[in-house]
């Protein structure tokens, strides 16, 4: 049996472990970088039996981003983003019953959607010794929506550094002015704001081991409905709770480490819904790594929702027959590939997602037929210097 | 792609400091090298006791100050080791015992007065030190010297900072004191010679480092022979003459700086006392005692 470490080894190292050179505590980042991520995003084609007229392809988009962080001397950071989405296809506008009295889709755009959405923000990070605190504010603009947003969030360490604590505050103002309203009788202008409130507990469990556990609660209040549906009403005011718990743990021996991630949420519309991540980090060569992941997602429908429009019910009463409000189960998988070299690494991600309502956890009493099925597939390039 | 050794040699804490990686790109080499000379050159502004605007040197001038000096974390840590140090040694590794150096000049051989001694001793003591939160607050007089324990915490923070860079393979060496990043390829630890305290052209031990550090303490060239009785320049802190245990010792540790806090500590011991201590902290260590015999665990099978 080995022998346990002497009263002064372990007092040692605990003092030294402790160094802030040693101990890799808050810092700003060490380099400048630049990254770059383009991703495609594809959504299955609904079959001729979910629409029996027009269109059958949903949503395609292509998204670029562009990162840019640098130290500002040694205690602060700057963070440069942009994004940029271009989007087509058709998104479901209405449904009624077919034939035989189930639901059908009818697609918006008959001859197509085009569009394109552009974002940039702009954060600032002050790391001092204890912990970090900074703030971000972003513009968001495309042809029938702009938003604005700031965000502040701070970081506190405990416990020789083992303990973190996070407190974030979030509000945006989101502006919402749908094109063709005069020709389709949709709403001119309408707006919504949000703010959300979260704070995140992390502890370093033991070395190879790590835990975080969070609780952020949202609030939105304005026009919460969908424009561009033919019936389409929701209460204009929606509180959102989640609590999410994260666990990491690095095994010695395979050179790998798992990450799960559990998140419980629900809102006042009456979804409610469970998140389970897991992704396997594996170390394949010291500069290549491979980062195979499953989730499983289920929701409860909306208290409001419909797979049939009733257009017979008035506008004061909230329903919707937006697929995401409706009772499902989805199942998606992915693979990453990691590798650098010098200042460089490179990341290619695909990922599957399918959902279903016969995956739900929940009782499903009016399965949506616009459940989305999509593809995605991204690259992005860091260089660091 | 190739990766190949870069070496870079250069001067810094007052002695010869290396560092070697394992890069691809020699413009990214000279890059990171550049980085981790910054951030040695920054540790020794700071703590240097050679320069009136370190803040070392601030420190010092605090002494017997009513409001004291604030401490920023970084050297609150190191305080915190010291007293680390100074608990486990039980009293002979301090801080404070640079005040002898007043009265011991290694370099002109001369032998302080018993009465000049005694009039330092009450300035010697970390326990003397108070704090009041971050405030330091020292006792005229008194002198802080960070020596056995910031470059070792550089060599260590030099590791750390490479690995956050990006480095996979590499090893620091600030005068002696080493730390590893990874090993060589095909899991070849690096092969570390050490010095014979008599000759330094000749080779006392080698070492084989994968990982973690490797500190050496001796009495090498900074001791002198007077009427047959050899005066080391390591000073007990309780009676402020020379120590006259082991003549030099290497110990490789999980951290350079924990390694160099045992071989500093192992020096200031008793020499059985010291090879115990060592034996039993199971850290792999090379010694050489006051006859001249070379031992230790560290000797033959030198992996860390």
């Amino acid at each position: 049996m080995k022998k346990p470490a002497s009263r002064s080894l372990i007092a040692l190292s605990t003092s030294a472990l402790a160094l802030p050179g040693i101990a890799e505590a808050d810092a700003p980042p060490l380099t400048s970088s630049l990254s770059y991520k383009i991703s495609n995003y594809q959504e299955d084609d609904l079959s001729r039996e979910q629409v029996p007229f027009g269109e059958l392809e949903r949503y395609d988009i292509d998204v670029h981003q562009f990162q840019f962080v640098s130290p500002l001397g040694r205690d602060y950071a700057l963070f440069i983003d942009a994004n940029h989405e271009n989007m087509s296809g058709a998104s479901p506008w209405f449904s009624t019953a077919g034939s035989n009295g189930q639901p059908v889709i009818n697609m918006s755009g008959a001859s197509g959607i085009y569009d394109s959405r552009s974002e940039v923000s702009l954060g600032v990070r002050y790391y001092g010794a204890r912990g970090n605190i900074g703030g971000a504010i972003g513009y968001s603009e495309e042809n029938d929506y702009r938003a604005k947003y700031v965000s502040m969030s701070g970081s506190r360490n405990f416990n020789n550094d083992l303990t973190t604590l996070t407190v974030s505050l979030s509000h945006s103002d989101d502006s919402i002015f749908p094109s063709d309203a005069e020709r389709f009788n949709r709403v001119r202008h309408e707006n919504k704001q949000a703010s959300s409130v979260a704070v995140s507990l992390s502890q370093v469990l033991n070395p190879v081991a790590s835990f975080q556990t969070a609780l952020s609660l949202t609030g939105q209040s304005g026009y919460l409905s969908d424009p561009y549906k033919l019936q389409d009403s929701r209460p204009d005011g929606k509180t959102q709770i989640a609590f999410s718990n994260s666990l990491r743990y690095f095994f010695i021996k395979a050179d790998g480490a798992l990450q799960s991630d559990y998140r419980y949420y629900r809102d006042n519309f009456g979804i409610r819904s469970h998140t389970l991540d897991l992704s396997w980090f594996q170390n394949v060569t010291r500069s290549f790594k491979v980062v195979p992941m499953l989730r499983y997602y289920s929701q409860s429908a909306a208290n409001f929702y419909t797979n049939i429009d009733d257009f017979l019910k008035p506008l004061s009463e909230s329903q919707s027959s937006d697929y995401r409000l409706s009772a499902f189960g989805a199942v998606s998988g992915g693979l990453s590939f990691v590798t650098d070299f010098g200042g460089w690494s490179a990341t290619l991600t695909a990922e599957r997602y399918v959902a279903n309502e016969k995956y739900s956890a929940f009782t499903v009493a009016q399965p949506s037929p616009g459940l989305v099925q999509f593809t995605r597939l991204s690259l992005g390039v860091n260089y660091a210097f | 792609m190739s990766t190949n050794l870069r070496h870079a040699g250069f001067r810094a804490m007052g002695t010869y400091c290396e560092i070697q990686l394992y890069e691809a790109s020699r413009i990214s080499a000279k890059r990171l090298v550049r980085r981790l000379i910054d951030e040695v050159s920054r540790l020794e502004s700071k703590y240097t006791r050679y320069r009136d605007d370190s803040f070392l040197s601030e420190i010092n001038r605090s002494a017997g100050n009513q409001a004291g000096i604030k401490i920023d974390i970084e050297t609150q840590k190191l305080f915190e080791h010291a007293r680390s140090c100074y608990e486990q040694s039980d009293g002979l590794f301090d801080i404070t015992a640079g005040v002898l150096r007043r009265v011991w000049d290694f370099s002109r051989r001369k032998i302080p007065d018993e009465s000049e001694l005694e009039g330092l001793l009450p300035l010697i003591g970390y326990e003397k030190l108070n704090w009041r939160d971050d405030t330091l607050l020292m006792p005229a007089n008194m002198e802080i010297d960070f020596g056995g324990i910031v470059k070792e915490y550089a060599a260590d923070t030099l590791a750390t900072l490479a690995r956050e860079l990006g480095v996979r393979r590499g090893l620091i060496n600030l005068g002696g004191d080493f730390a590893a990043i990874g090993t060589q390829p095909e899991d070849r630890p690096w092969p570390i010679g050490i010095t014979h305290p008599e000759d330094s052209t000749k080779m006392m031990s080698h070492f084989h480092l994968s990982e973690g550090g490797l500190a050496s303490s001796g009495d090498y060239e900074r001791s002198f022979i007077l009427e047959g009785k050899r005066y080391s320049h390591l000073l007990n802190p309780k009676t402020g003459w020379p120590c006259s245990g082991l003549r030099a010792v290497s110990v490789a540790a999980n951290l350079c700086t924990v390694a160099g806090s045992f071989a500093t500590i192992a020096m200031l011991k008793p020499e059985q006392d010291a090879i115990d201590w060592l034996t039993d902290s199971g850290l792999p260590f090379v010694f050489m005692d006051g006859a001249g015999q070379i031992g230790g665990p560290g000797l033959t099978d030198s992996s860390y």
